[in-house]
């Protein structure tokens, strides 16, 4: 393909060549960043240093970010929120939800009932792709995912949370620095 | 000689295994192996339900995320005849134009890494953090975002998301002056990049390549002009063309999109409609029988997304239009008569991304 | 202060025990190799340290920052696990050559360090009549290592690795060795002392002489350590094997302080040759003339390492900024580039020395002072000298620009382009933005 000609260098453009000018304003730009990584406090916009030192700091997680999944209790009675209605296993796409109901006789309205609850929650974090979907098919709010990210366990065993872990969250061993 | 660029190869952008022969250090023939990132996405598709396939819509092209994610729900809403209200196409543009320059930021990044200035790797991703900070605090997610749903968002703008935007677009045109400073004049770089991998205009539009790839040999193609979609028929911008085919030249071209990317952002953002952000979807997804294709102007390319619908919950065929798939087919004619070490350069320049290549 | 003294002190006390001949000639040498060989490996091991945090806040990172305050005993940190890594030999591998190659590049860069001048008296090992000669030749035998290496790998990568990267340091080699003799021109004498010396006694640095000369010799250098922009044969590795592959462990942490310990000899003689070495103007008149001679020496010696830290830091600067060259380009810019450049200059400061010579005229313009330390120059003749100096740089650049006129790469501004904006028309819309009201 023949090559499409340009104008012919000026004298300024030849000057430039000359001097090495486009290594010499790449190196300006690099100098400029060592210097402003000892003065710049601005990381963003400035030329600060932009790292975070993680685990000392902890990162700042947005309010929907989608990570570990918890089962939302009433704040008053302690009882689990969740309705056992099953929408969020049907919802997965990784079908790693299991909700197992069980039935239990309650009194309304002075005549003894049936209703279904919650018994187990088997929640597979190790084939969940965390897109939410469990989240927004909850009718309750009962199922949450959460902003803890930390979720590396030493065996396949633990990636499998049943209804207790989901509700109390996991604790975290927190980095001593 | 044959020489192996084996799938393990910090070069080759994911899983990609190119078979070289070589005539001392010149090219002779070129040979791609791929398939090391099969996972079956479209039959998986054939399995799941509409509204379940976007999730994993998302692992296609990991950097563009947002991008795939559109072309799903875009795919599905024209079955359906759906109207997504104008807010929400407004928020899809910004979104996926900054999905769009995070993708080229990548680029960017590896690209110049594997021609050896690693410094600017590193400033681009501190501008893609940036970006993946706004998508985490929209959509819960920074890579694999499962941004759309069927007829509109999960959720509406979160508060913030306006001050945010116009916060990096302030910023921004100042950072791709450096990175513009530091190689767009410099000799090593244009040593590099200047007549390698060029292809003529008519062997790329026989090839089939689309996005920055084929912009660069000088074809106006961009199917946010010739078919608009989201809010693109309303924002004003301008589509970058190279004239030589070459590598250089798809460099200037995805810098300059980049700027005009944030064209389209400031205007959109300046312009956010008010109103509902989703339209009245059916509780139950079933599109009628029939076939549909509907593509988008994706980071790398066009990513189509073809569906064949039976009339049930489940579609009956998806098949994907991987732009990376395609625009990897022109390795070949690029890199013979090149060395070695500027096939390199040249798998860089593509643009490809094995998710996308393998599904 | 006291450690100042240490050396009169120490010096007594070996009187002691020993003749003075041994004390002078065996004993004293002794420890100031024992000196040179620390101060060298803890600069190389710093040398990692500072370029890890040097590229880290260029990169707006942090760089080393837990083992140890600020990271500082990173290079510790390091050196324990290459020492405790698994020491494996490939298998068919040629043993000892094996063994035998990474040690061969350490001392053939360590040895150097003998003739350098460190400070004025005492803080040199061995001041060598022939002292570029011998730098030259001595650093020329790491390349031998680096073939020894790929050869013994018994991987063909490997070799093919080695081979360009010995031939990229052997091109290199011909244009430093080229571009010192116009220093030398001015020195008259290849003794590094005796270099350094001259600039001291003309108060003048041999870069206001040589600008081209101190170019082309960092530049070969920079290549010769196969540091970046030149360092294909090391980096794009992944494709041709480099030839330290097959090393692991403490054999590959051999030839990563081989590689440093190169760049130190070369920021040292650059520094030595053409920025003065440890000569700075005021130093002499604050110490020496009032008598302290070890605080002098010790100064001095300060002086060196930091315009040789100085130099260090360009190599950083340049490997973090620039992209690398490919091969040919390489040797291309090493044979039609660095090479003419270098002879060009020899031919150049010839001419100017005879000017120089031919006017210096006792009853008329006097242009040389002395011939004792080198050229000794009186003002008119620096001047002179300066202009043949700065005069080179266009005769350079046209001579080159002459032999490279057709070069793809002397071409490139005709090849490169400015992309155009186009605004298409716009097409019927796939999908209709709705208008802001209730959906429906």
């Amino acid at each position: 393909m023949p090559l499409v000609p340009v104008p012919k260098p000026t004298f300024a453009q030849k000057l430039k060549r000359f001097f090495m000018v486009d290594l010499l304003q790449g190196m300006a730009v690099t100098l400029g960043f060592n210097i402003g990584a000892l003065t710049d406090k601005d990381a963003v916009a400035g030329k600060g240093i932009y790292t975070e030192q993680y685990p000392k700091v902890r990162p700042e997680v947005a309010p929907r970010f989608h990570g570990a999944p918890r089962l939302n209790m009433d704040p008053e009675t302690h009882d689990t929120l969740c309705i056992a209605c099953n929408l969020c296993a049907l919802a997965c796409p990784e079908d790693c939800i299991d909700v197992i109901p069980m039935d239990v006789e309650v009194v309304v309205a002075g005549k003894p009932r049936r209703k279904k609850v919650l018994d187990e929650f088997i929640f597979d974090t190790s084939r969940c792709m965390f897109c939410a979907l469990c989240q927004e098919a909850c009718p309750t709010y009962c199922l949450e995912l959460t902003q803890d990210f930390e979720l590396a366990t030493y065996s396949r065993a633990g990636f499998v949370w049943n209804r207790e872990m989901l509700e109390q969250g996991r604790e975290t061993v927190k980095y001593k620095s | 000689m044959t020489l192996n660029m084996g799938p393990q190869h910090p070069s080759t952008h994911g899983v990609l295994r190119v078979v070289l022969k070589l005539d001392g250090e010149t090219v002779i023939d070129l040979d791609c192996d791929i398939g090391y990132l099969h996972r079956g996405m479209e039959k998986i598709a054939e399995n799941r339900m509409y509204t379940m396939i976007a999730p994993y819509w998302d692992r296609l092209d990991y950097i563009a995320a947002v991008s795939n994610g559109l072309v799903w729900v875009e795919t599905v809403e024209q079955i359906m005849g759906l109207d997504v209200p104008r807010r929400a196409h407004y928020i899809r543009t910004i979104l996926t134009e900054l999905n769009r320059i995070a993708s080229h930021l990548l680029w960017l990044g590896t690209h110049a890494m594997d021609i050896g200035a690693v410094t600017i790797l590193l400033w681009a991703f501190r501008e893609r953090e940036e970006i993946l900070k706004i998508f985490e605090r929209q959509f819960g997610a920074r890579l694999t975002c499962h941004a759309w749903r069927v007829g509109g968002m999960p959720n509406d703008a979160y508060d913030g998301f306006v001050e945010d935007c116009k916060r990096f677009v302030d910023y921004f045109p100042k950072r791709l002056d450096e990175y513009e400073t530091v190689l767009s004049e410099n000799r090593i770089w244009l040593g590099r990049t200047v007549g390698i991998g060029v292809i003529s205009a008519e062997a790329a539009v026989a090839i089939g390549l689309s996005g920055p790839a084929l912009r660069g040999s000088g074809v106006a193609w961009d199917i946010r002009k010739s078919r608009p979609y989201a809010a693109y028929a309303e924002m004003d911008f301008e589509v970058p063309l190279g004239e030589n085919g070459d590598t250089f030249d798809r460099y200037l071209v995805r810098m300059e999109e980049m700027r005009q990317s944030r064209r389209i952002i400031k205007q959109a953002v300046e312009n956010l409609p008010d109103g509902p952000v989703n339209a009245k979807v059916p509780k139950l997804i079933k599109p009628p029988a029939g076939d549909y294709y509907h593509s988008i102007e994706g980071p790398k390319g066009e990513i189509g997304c073809y569906l064949v619908s039976d009339g049930t919950q489940q579609p009956w065929r998806v098949r994907v239009r991987p732009p990376s798939f395609i625009n990897l087919q022109a390795l070949r004619q690029m890199s013979i008569g090149h060395l070695v070490a500027d096939v390199v350069a040249i798998i860089g320049t593509l643009d490809i991304v094995l998710g996308e290549i393998d599904r | 202060m006291l450690l100042l003294a240490a050396p009169t002190f120490i010096d007594s006390l070996l009187l002691k025990f020993f003749s003075e001949p041994t004390v002078n000639y065996v004993i004293w040498p002794f420890i100031q190799v024992g000196l040179v060989i620390v101060i060298t490996t803890g600069w190389v091991a710093y040398a990692t340290y500072l370029e890890r945090k040097i590229s880290a806040f260029m990169q707006a990172r942090l760089g080393p920052m837990r083992v140890g305050p600020w990271g500082l005993l990173q290079p510790i940190a390091d050196g324990i696990k290459l020492l405790t890594k698994e020491d494996f030999i490939p298998e068919d591998a040629d043993r000892w050559i094996f063994f035998v190659a990474p040690y061969i590049a350490v001392v053939a860069a360590f040895i150097v360090m003998a003739v350098v001048p460190f400070g004025p008296d005492w803080a040199v090992i061995t001041d060598v009549n022939i002292g570029v000669l011998f730098v030259l030749a001595v650093s020329s035998v790491g390349v031998l290592a680096l073939i020894l290496a790929g050869w013994s790998s018994n991987s063909k990568y490997a070799l093919m690795g080695a081979l360009r990267s010995s031939a990229q340091m052997v091109s290199y080699e011909v244009s430093m060795g080229m571009a010192i003799i116009g220093a030398l021109m001015f020195a008259r004498t290849l003794s590094l002392s005796g270099v350094v010396n001259a600039q001291a006694s003309d108060s003048i640095w041999f870069l206001f002489y040589q600008p081209i000369g101190f170019m082309i010799f960092l530049v070969s250098g920079i290549a010769e350590n196969n540091r970046a922009p030149f360092d294909l044969p090391e980096a794009e590795s992944e494709l041709v094997a480099g030839f330290h592959t097959e090393y692991s462990g403490f054999r590959w942490s051999l030839f990563f302080m081989a590689e440093y310990a190169a760049m130190v000899v070369v920021t040292a003689v650059a520094t030595t040759l053409y920025i003065g070495g440890w000569y700075f103007p005021f130093v002499y008149r604050l110490t020496e003339a009032k008598g302290y001679h070890n605080v002098y020496v010790a100064v001095s010696v300060l002086v060196f390492l930091a315009k040789a830290g100085l130099l260090l830091y360009l190599y950083f600067w340049l490997r973090w900024t620039l992209p690398r060259f490919r091969y040919d380009q390489l040797m291309d810019l090493g044979w039609k580039w660095m090479l003419p450049a270098a002879l060009i200059n020899i031919v150049v400061t010839a001419i100017g020395v005879t000017v120089i010579q031919g006017l210096n005229n006792p009853a008329g313009l006097r242009t040389i002072k002395s011939l004792e330390t080198g050229l000794g120059l009186t003002l008119s003749g620096k001047a002179i000298a300066i202009v043949f100096g700065f005069g080179n740089l266009l005769v350079t650049a046209g001579i080159l620009s002459l032999i490279n006129w057709r070069s793809r790469d002397f071409n490139l501004k005709k090849q490169r382009r400015q992309i155009r904006l186009v605004d298409p028309p716009k097409g019927r819309p796939a999908v209709m933005p709705v208008s802001s009201e209730s959906p429906g």
